[in-house]
């Protein structure tokens, strides 16, 4: 995680250009809001360490 | 008529209620549907009337299928169609599949998708044990909810307090049963969306094991976490309804082929060698006062004293959290891209923000998840049930978008499920009891056991039913 503050606005406009999708003027305070909730969020996930051989939780069968 | 139900103590039970009553749970109606006390276009009668009179109150059903329920009940008065949940009604959230109809899943976009060519595996299933199906219940748009709020159809209304908030996404479902306009409801549950409202309505509900019960045939949110499971006013009605839905399901690919394992029967097991733990730490903070104390009142009438750490809940429910907003971003991308301005306002952010989130941020959760599980595979060495709040609060008015919890200002949306994220992060079957409060909202305790252990939970919630404990009068 960096520690420098991200542009979450800047991030939400580019990465929406990446995947194609495109985001009304009035909808893009809610979404940049909701950007920031998750990565609120996400900060525990984010923070702990997991021994490489721990593999995904679903497995596929053939 | 056979009687399945005449084979286990419990049919003798004297406080059998009116079958055609608001208070009447399923087993009552089944039995005297069974004895021929009364008839299933009767209780099919009864039910509608009393949709009819509660809808404008609590807002529950988006579809009544009237006439499909009176030729069922005609069938079955003509005596096809028998089973141990003979003439039942019933409803269902509207993301399964019902015949002729649309599958909303909570949307004004899937009005215009495909109609149903057949009801859903589980409406099947409870249909074959001689259930009746009678309508679609309101829930929040793709499930993504836990209010019960839906800009499009209204917001279900809390039979409790018509002023406050179901609960959801199964908002339909929790106050549909609350009322007493049906006596069984179905509900999903991706992580708390059967046991949310479930808490803030008063009633028990019931999320088996992932994978436990199919879910084929109704509409997706999170396949990781997607469960289905039945909400009632008694711990009977729970049992009857899931012995009724398990089994393997070839449309479902996660799906258990494990051998069924009937519950109805073990009730009246007790809970005398079940070792009973409190769950701590994590789920001891940020609560109101009200959910503390309601797991101290079930852990006093349990005896339970053993407090337990789970650890690294607060990290599992982040990673829940994350891998809900990714997937389930992407089963939406391409309606996210067409037809932005028909989503709910309450879910499109979300949902366009879950679509931009990293794909690494999934990984590691999913990474996480399988260290998670093991941790948790651990503590079941030691204990066999850990009780803990299914929601931090009461029911919050609706249309609250903020909320105090512990002190801390946080959203609403965002934390009704805190408790009860870390528990389907994993799958583990959980029963949620209702404590009532004659002065006041209820509130509930979720029981939580080990994978495919759900005829523990149910143990341990009938022990309180019939304590006076728990308990879900309909409104």
């Amino acid at each position: 995680m960096a520690e420098e503050k991200p542009d979450i606005g800047r991030l939400v406009d580019e990465q929406a250009k990446a995947i194609g999708l495109s985001i009304a003027p009035e909808y893009r305070d809610k979404v940049i809001l909701n950007y920031e909730r998750s990565l609120a969020i996400a900060q525990p996930l984010l923070a702990v360490e997991l021994d490489d051989e721990l593999t995904p939780g679903p497995v596929f069968r053939p | 008529m056979n009687d399945p139900l005449s084979k286990d103590p419990l049919s003798k039970d004297p406080l059998s209620k009116d079958p055609l009553s608001k208070q009447a749970t399923a087993r009552d109606v089944a039995r005297a549907v069974m004895s021929g006390q009364v008839r299933a276009s009767a209780v099919v009668e009864a039910a509608l009337t009393r949709i009819e009179t509660t809808e404008p109150t609590v807002n529950a059903f988006t579809d009544v299928i009237a006439d499909r329920a009176r030729r069922r009940a005609a069938e079955i008065d003509s005596g096809l169609h028998r089973g141990p949940m003979v003439g039942v009604p019933f409803a269902v959230k509207n993301l399964f599949d019902i015949k002729g109809l649309p599958t909303r899943a909570g949307s004004k976009i899937n009005l215009d998708g495909p109609i149903a060519a057949r009801d859903a595996s589980l409406v099947r299933k409870l249909e074959t044990a001689g259930a009746i199906l009678v309508g679609a219940l309101n829930m929040g748009e793709y499930a993504y909810d836990f209010t019960g709020e839906n800009a499009h159809y209204g917001p279900s209304r809390n039979p409790r307090d018509t002023t406050r908030m179901t609960g959801g996404s199964s908002g339909g479902s929790g106050a549909s049963v609350a009322s007493g306009e049906v006596p069984l409801a179905l509900g999903s549950d991706t992580n708390g969306s059967i046991r949310v409202p479930s808490s803030l309505c008063g009633i028990f509900g019931m999320k088996p094991t992932y994978g436990r019960l199919s879910r084929a045939g109704t509409y997706p949110f999170v396949d990781a976490f997607d469960h289905l499971g039945p909400l009632a006013r008694s711990v009977e009605d729970l049992a009857l309804a899931f012995d009724a839905m398990q089994g393997w399901d070839p449309d479902d690919p996660v799906c258990t082929d494990r051998p069924t394992d009937p519950t109805l029967t073990a009730l009246t097991e007790g809970v005398g060698v079940l070792r009973i733990a409190i769950a701590g730490d994590y789920f001891e903070r940020g609560a109101e006062p009200e959910a503390l104390q309601a797991v101290a009142t079930v852990a006093s009438a349990l005896g339970a004293t053993k407090k337990i750490a789970i650890p690294d809940a607060a990290v599992a429910r982040s990673a829940a959290y994350i891998i809900t907003a990714i997937e389930g971003s992407q089963l939406h991308l391409p309606r996210l891209r067409t037809r932005p301005q028909d989503f709910d306002p309450d879910t499109r952010e979300r949902f366009m923000a879950g679509a931009l989130l990293p794909g690494a941020w999934y990984v590691k959760a999913q990474r996480f998840r399988r260290r998670y599980r093991a941790a948790v595979q651990r503590l079941f060495e030691e204990v066999d049930v850990i009780l803990a709040p299914a929601t931090p609060c009461t029911a919050p008015k609706l249309g609250q978008v903020m909320m105090k919890l512990g002190g801390v200002e946080m959203a609403v949306r965002a934390n009704l499920g805190v408790y009860t994220q870390p528990i389907s992060f994993i799958g583990l079957p959980v029963v949620v009891v209702p404590l009532p409060k004659p002065d006041g909202l209820p509130i509930g305790v979720q029981i939580i056991a080990n994978h495919y252990k759900e005829a523990a939970a149910l143990r341990v919630a009938r022990h309180l039913e019939k304590e006076g404990v728990a308990a879900a009068p309909p409104a």
